[in-house]
């Protein structure tokens, strides 16, 4: 974990620099870059640890997850959306489940997403004028929630704790690949499965539907 | 911790290195074949000043783009304008990375894919990482704040999520008969039972039409549509940025153009090569040339395809892909099946 908690601080002190320096714009950078690969070169076989890559991913994740929410501007809390789906889809290749991973990739970032930057761009929203005007009992009931979901978290992780995070060597060969995946699909979850599709059939011709009242 | 993470650090490095080179050097010398193919369908002479032939064209053109000013429009939005061109280079690269350009060689006692990652879904990730190519061209036309860049941007956004899908579909094809994602067991299969181009011809041309439009190549370039929004998405570029945007639509032609020649025409694999008995560094050799050789021969018909074919109405691409070639890939994809089912595959 040296390495892990070594490139944090250096992002700290790097952002700590450009806070303070604005003017300075090569040598924090620089030094980063410098900082950060001799760390790499001093602690390269952190790079083969699995805890170095979750810890990684998961420093992202909840970053961007929270500029998502932070960010003034609809168009950039979007794409630090796409950055954290991304660290989720890198979440489920630790977990050994490619398939699901490369899907997270396709579905989300790749379909779905393009879908909001559509509607963001169509809309052009400049800033979040209509969003900011909360009413109190909103405020004081998000705090409430966040305070209880943090307190679920809290308990699913000390009861989790005696676990190992990570045991490949448990997993059954060929583990989330397609091939597993796909014969699940279609033997035990069938029916789940072709209800899904229905649903989602139903869902797009109803989508049709309300948007075009004249069908010529 | 032995010598294991090391030798996959080292090998990788050198792979990435080799393969990134030989790719950026492809990019600008497309540029100079573009040009001179398009001056000799027009029967014009093209760029024949600089160097022999005009072979020095494109370092000329480099060293212009680097000293050019780079503007950035003042209502532009600043982050998001700057990282743009990044956002739509840096998935054409990586999308090379699971392509496999040869066969595996043994080199210093250790077997070496020629492949930069040996992945199990490789096609997946094709598609993933192909789709990601949007962003670019949309962020751009939104960043610009110019209105004929935002329907540059709007129009990419659509046409690549309607294309995706009958690329999709055509895929299918190639998977059922290998029944893998790896790209390698797709050669392996092609060189064992013949190039899939021969019983998917239909598949291949829905593939290569998608192609061009996930490229955003004539005929479907709408996103930049000259004569319509001025530039379309890069109207507001200039200097290295806007060079960045071609190097980004030439790096996407040649991975489309390998992902063609490794789905459809067999990628590396040479029909009869092993009756000439030779050595396997030679075979290997010049199995990787057969390689670049069908990958230039699908760069050479994109250009051809642009210098012969008007562009397409909005609604012409937008029927084209959702009336022609989505219904004619599930055809296609039963036929796949049909074939597959009687044992003839």
């Amino acid at each position: 974990m040296t390495l892990l908690i070594g490139l944090i601080v250096v992002l700290v002190a790097f952002s700590l620099l450009r806070a303070f320096l604005p003017e300075q714009k090569f040598v924090p950078v620089t030094l980063a870059l410098l900082a950060a690969a001799v760390l790499v070169g001093l602690h390269y076989e952190d790079l083969a640890r699995v805890e170095f890559w979750a810890g990684t991913i998961g420093f992202v994740a909840i970053l961007s997850a929270l500029l998502i929410v932070m960010h003034p501007n609809p168009m950039v809390s979007v794409l630090f959306l796409i950055l954290n789906l991304f660290c989720v889809a890198l979440f489920y290749l630790l977990l050994q489940a490619e398939f699901l991973a490369v899907l997270q990739v396709i579905i989300y970032a790749g379909a779905i997403m393009v879908l909001f930057v559509f509607v963001v761009m169509l809309l052009n929203l400049r800033a979040e004028e209509t969003l900011r005007a909360a009413t109190a009992l909103q405020r004081w009931g998000a705090l409430a929630l966040g305070i209880v979901f943090a307190g679920v978290l809290f308990w699913a992780i000390q009861n989790r704790a005696d676990r190992p995070f990570f045991q490949p060597e448990t997993f059954k060969q060929g583990f989330g690949t397609a091939r597993d995946l796909g014969w699940l699909l279609f033997t035990k979850y069938v029916f789940a499965f072709e209800a899904a599709s229905v649903l989602l059939v139903a869902a797009m011709v109803g989508a049709v539907m309300l948007a075009k009242r004249r069908l010529d | 911790m032995d010598g294991g993470l090391q030798r996959v650090i080292v090998e990788a490095s050198i792979k990435i290195g080799v393969v990134f080179g030989v790719i950026m050097t492809t990019i600008a010398y497309m540029t100079w074949v573009e040009r001179r193919v398009s001056a000799w369908i027009q029967d014009r002479r093209g760029p024949n000043r600089v160097g022999p032939f005009g072979l020095l064209q494109p370092l000329a053109d480099g060293i212009k783009f680097m000293f050019k000013e780079a503007i950035v429009p003042a209502q532009a939005h600043r982050a998001i304008y700057l990282l743009a061109p990044a956002i739509l280079f840096v998935p054409a690269m990586i999308t090379f990375s699971v392509v496999p350009f040869g066969p595996p060689i043994r080199a210093f006692g250790f077997e070496i894919p020629l492949q930069i990652a040996a992945v199990d879904n490789g096609v997946l990730i094709i598609l993933a990482f192909s789709s990601m190519s949007v962003y670019g061209i949309a962020l751009a036309g939104w960043a610009s704040n110019n209105k004929y860049s935002l329907m540059g941007g709007l129009r990419s956004s659509a046409q690549m999520i309607s294309y995706e899908l009958a690329m999709g579909i055509a895929l299918v094809g190639v998977l059922m008969s290998a029944g893998s994602l790896r790209l390698t067991d797709i050669v392996a299969y092609q060189a064992a039972h013949g190039w899939n181009v021969l019983w998917q011809l239909p598949g291949f041309l829905i593939f290569m039409t998608a192609a061009f439009a996930e490229t955003n190549r004539l005929p479907f370039d709408l996103p930049e549509a000259e004569t319509e929004l001025v530039a379309g998405y890069h109207t507001e570029y200039s200097g290295m940025r806007f060079s960045m945007f071609y190097m980004a639509e030439y790096a996407n032609m040649i991975t489309a153009s390998a992902l063609a020649a490794t789905l459809y025409f067999g990628g590396y694999h040479v029909p009869g090569l092993h009756l000439l008995r030779l050595s396997e560094t030679l075979a290997a050799i010049v199995q990787v040339l057969a390689f670049a050789l069908k990958v230039g021969f699908f760069l050479f018909v994109y250009v051809w395809v642009r210098w012969t074919l008007p562009r397409f109405r909005y609604d012409q691409l937008m029927n084209l892909g959702w009336k022609m070639l989505l219904p004619a890939g599930l055809v296609h994809l039963m036929w796949v099946a049909f074939i597959i089912l009687m044992g003839w595959a």
